[in-house]
């Protein structure tokens, strides 16, 4: 009888909560997809309706230049941090390594320097070496500044892991690699792609290491969203920020989709 | 016995290459930098040689200050995404099963924006003739609008916003992991909510917390633009390593500063590592 | 094992990738522009220019004329064939070696320009810079919400503006201004003029409510300040979002600007970038920028076919009343730029 009250309770309070904090985060968002509609060419006095920002939006094939460059380099950060965090994260916690503590406090490092500092060491390394400025040089920094967000999610999914589950495997003769794909990899799975999808947000929130390590030819998309909306900004970039959005909501909804379909199928749970 | 140990030794073997892409990134891409700026930082700015006299040079009570401000409001921006953020990661943890990963969709999708938009956002949403100000002026409660930027209070809103899912996602994590057989065995035993709250949720799910808290503090000591953007005018450490890097273009100052922010901010890192906080289970 | 392979094998594929030599492209129809996002437009003279010649722009900005320099100097002058920045960058560039003369050959028309606009500090003899804009900040301010009438700085210090004034978050430009107030240059480094100036910015912060480098005419429109010193599009803006807003050219002495374009030294493409400055003067095009990026043109020629409306609008015109007054920011050694930084983080600090 408590016990069922007090779940009453909780079922009040929990979704009114959520609710609230969800729509706090996403009122500033529906006031950039509305203010891309704004007539006039400030992004903060509404000066009357216009889908004009959208036409010049499309007609601008330098958009879509840093559209297509942001998305092929957050899908190849999000891929290679993934791999790389992720066996970075099994061998660490399977390994007796020396300097496997060394290796971890470098590797996640990069959250704690300032990335001002790091992207003019960057371009002065990576102008002392030779290495070509572009998207190479982008997805290799990138890259590095990710790969923390997936091997921290990775390995602690793998410390709550049950280690027996590895061995009866190993016992009953699979082979380590087959141990690797058909029974760790999928028990991590969840962190990993949580992994990956904070990877890809870091990636398309990054500025200023992408602004020192680029080349003239690569440009991204939030590189030319912080430079513009600092140098007085016009709705164009809400617009953009809206297509971006819609094209997100679109995939994220399309996967979930997919997911309760194998879900329902594969577990009757 | 030695088949065994050989097993083991080429066990051993893989799980070194298994890090080793990883090790490679982390010399290549973050020591060298880190070596680089550091041995900015130790030599002359007319190249004669090793010195300490950047780290001298900051000893002065305003920059000090500048690092305590800095300090100061990444301890607000974890403190108010902690009071915030472990409700939300709790009542998500607790949320029927079908609803948590989308829930989770929610919390990271706007964090795929620039942050840069989103807080304009909020610049549109808090300005004078701002909704907010509309509505509680529509409302009757004001009759003045209420001047929100520009304050400190809408800095860190703006810092806290950009935050919080970082606060989310591990305290979710430490929750949704729990064993809340125990939670009911003290009630049952007679415990107030909040006396069980106290005593079982939040030791079993403090790992969480302390995680979020170092995924919140350490990547705030270092932002700088939120603050310009909401027009604060505050001097945080960014800003001082930006005017001396760029504005003064003295890199061995602005080096120095740099290292002395890095020191700091995996000092605390350490610390918390010490405390046995080992894993920033994010999720 | 396959997997991992794979991984170390794309990686290192990357890692050659990105060192491997850049081909030569000294004949690519290709120009690769440097500036700030937005500030030339696309589709009304970029578009046009790549169809008239068949070149393909790539545009690449930066959010700093600071930030500018140091990716500049870092590439030695190459991979750009077109920067648009400030003058006191223009200077720095100049005199660190970043530049290449243009071809005067090719640039016919420079004469298209205002003669009070060239033969300036960041180019005496008109070799290297094709200026683009010119600004002025100035007082923009609300008289629904300030009771004085401002005509000048010093007006600024009213104690009637308490918690009303938004300022340019800039150390060179907020305390030049307080400079100006006092009837001093600009650019002084006197010791004793720049510790009083740093008391009479002092005795500003109570009238201070925000403080920040770009967007001021927001906080104006939207009535959360009363006055904003600001650069002349954020004035321009902020009239377009409010007509009764009031526009103030400061008696005591005004503050002026030149955005230019020119050719790194190891340019990749200088053909096209000595084409693309030609193009940039002519009349037409110079005024569909000004028209388009709300400042002032340098290009007397452009004048004759810009719209009616730019002319009638004072922003952009009163420049020419006031070219006497009207002082650079220029650059300073490192240990002046840091008496001014020093001052403005103090001050701050205090706020």
């Amino acid at each position: 009888m408590a016990g069922s009250k007090r779940k009453k309770k909780r079922n009040l309070f929990s979704p009114i909560y959520l609710t609230l904090v969800l729509l706090i985060l996403y009122l500033p968002i529906l006031m950039v997809v509305v203010y891309s509609f704004n007539a006039g060419r400030t992004i903060s006095a509404w000066q009357g309706f216009s889908t004009n920002w959208y036409t010049r939006l499309f007609s601008n094939g330098l958009m879509k230049d840093a559209l297509v460059n942001s998305l092929v380099l957050a899908g190849l950060s999000a891929a290679l941090s993934g791999g790389i965090g992720t066996l970075g994260a099994i061998g660490i916690s399977r390994s007796h390594f020396k300097f496997k503590g060394a290796v971890e406090s470098l590797a996640t490092l990069p959250m704690m320097i300032p990335e001002l500092v790091l992207g003019m060491a960057y371009l002065a390394l990576f102008t002392g070496v030779g290495v070509k400025l572009g998207m190479g040089a982008l997805v290799l920094t990138h890259t590095t500044f990710c790969v923390p967000y997936v091997f921290i999610n990775v390995k602690s999914r793998l410390v709550g892991m049950d280690p027996a589950i590895e061995e009866a495997a190993r016992d009953l003769g699979a082979k380590p690699l087959r141990v690797l794909f058909d029974i760790t990899l999928p028990l991590i799975m969840p962190a990993v792609i949580s992994g990956m999808m904070l990877a890809a947000a870091m990636s398309l929130d990054d500025v200023v290491i992408s602004f020192f390590v680029t080349s003239a030819e690569t440009t991204t998309l939030p590189l030319k969203i912080y430079t513009g909306l600092r140098s007085g900004g016009t709705p164009e970039i809400n617009a953009l920020s809206t297509l971006m959005l819609a094209a997100i909501f679109i995939f994220v909804g399309l996967s979930q989709l997919i997911k309760a379909k194998s879900d329902k199928m594969t577990s009757p749970r | 016995m030695t088949h065994k140990q050989q097993k083991e030794r080429a066990q051993e073997r893989r799980n070194t290459l298994f890090f080793a892409p990883m090790a490679v990134l982390a010399v290549l891409l973050v020591a060298l930098p880190l070596i680089y700026v550091l041995g900015m930082s130790l030599t002359a700015n007319d190249g004669s040689g090793f010195t300490l006299a950047n780290y001298k040079a900051l000893l002065r009570a305003d920059y000090l200050l500048v690092f305590a401000n800095s300090l100061k409001l990444a301890f607000y921006t974890t403190a108010v995404s902690l009071l915030i953020g472990y409700p939300f990661g709790y009542c998500m943890a607790r949320a029927p099963r079908g609803w948590k990963s989308l829930l989770m969709m929610l919390v990271i999708i706007p964090f795929w924006t620039s942050a840069l938009v989103r807080i304009f956002g909020w610049k549109i949403l808090l300005q004078g003739n701002g909704l907010i100000n509309t509505v509680l002026k529509s409302l009757g409660l004001i009759d003045k609008s209420i001047k929100f930027l520009g304050s400190y209070g809408s800095v860190l809103l703006a810092m806290v916003y950009c935050m919080i899912s970082f606060m989310i996602l591990p305290c979710h994590s430490a929750v949704d992991k729990m064993d809340f057989t125990l939670v009911e065995a003290s009630r049952d035993l007679g415990a107030k909510p909040w006396r069980a709250f106290l005593d079982v949720t939040l030791p079993l799910t403090l790992p969480g917390i302390m995680a979020g808290c170092v995924l919140v503090f350490v990547p705030s000591v270092g932002i700088f633009y939120l603050s310009d953007i909401m027009g604060g005018g505050l001097v945080l450490v960014g800003n001082l390593i930006r005017d001396q890097l760029l504005k003064v273009r003295d890199w061995h100052t602005g080096s120095a500063m740099s290292v002395l922010l890095v020191v700091l901010t995996a000092g605390i890192y350490l610390i918390y590592r010490r405390c046995g906080g080992d894993d920033l289970g994010v999720m | 094992m396959k997997k991992l392979i794979c991984l170390l094998l794309m990686l290192a594929c990357l890692f050659t990738c990105a060192i491997a030599e850049t081909v030569n492209a000294k004949d690519e129809a290709v120009l690769n522009i440097f500036t700030w996002e937005g500030y030339i437009d696309y589709s009304t003279v970029i578009e046009p220019f790549e169809k008239e010649t068949g070149i393909k722009v790539n545009y690449a900005t930066f959010a700093s004329n600071e930030e500018m320099f140091e990716k500049l100097s870092a590439v030695n002058g190459g991979e750009y064939d077109i920067i648009l920045a400030s003058d006191y960058i223009l200077n720095a560039a100049r005199e660190a070696g970043l530049m290449q003369k243009f071809d005067a050959s090719v640039v016919t028309n420079f004469g298209n320009l205002n003669p009070d606009f060239t033969s300036k500090f960041f180019d005496p003899a008109n070799e290297y810079v094709v200026p683009y804009v010119s600004g002025i900040p100035l007082i923009v301010y609300d008289p629904a919400v300030v009771e004085i009438e401002i005509d000048g700085f010093e007006d600024l210090w009213d104690p009637s503006l308490k918690d009303t004034l938004g300022l340019i978050d800039d150390a060179r430009v907020t305390i030049g201004m307080v400079l100006l107030s006092m009837g001093q240059s600009m650019n002084t480094t006197d010791e004793a003029v720049l510790a009083e100036a740093a008391k009479k910015l002092e005795a500003l912060k109570e009238n201070i409510h925000v403080l920040e480098y770009e967007n001021l005419h927001n906080y104006v429109v939207s009535g959360d300040i009363g006055a904003a010193y600001t650069f002349t599009p954020f004035v321009a803006l902020a009239l377009d979002a409010n007509p009764d807003l009031k526009v103030v050219w400061p008696k005591e002495g005004l503050g002026f600007g030149i955005d230019g374009l020119f050719i790194p030294v190891n340019a990749p493409h200088a053909g096209n970038a000595n084409r693309f400055l030609e193009y940039m003067l002519r009349p037409e095009v110079a005024a569909v920028c000004a028209e388009w990026q709300y400042y002032c043109t340098p290009n007397a020629a452009a004048l004759d076919v810009i719209g009616d409306w730019y002319t009638a609008r004072s922003e952009f015109m009163g420049i020419f009343d006031r070219m006497n007054d009207a002082e650079f920011v220029l650059n300073l050694p490192a240990a002046d730029e840091q008496k001014f930084q020093d001052i403005w983080t103090t001050f701050k600090l205090g706020l």
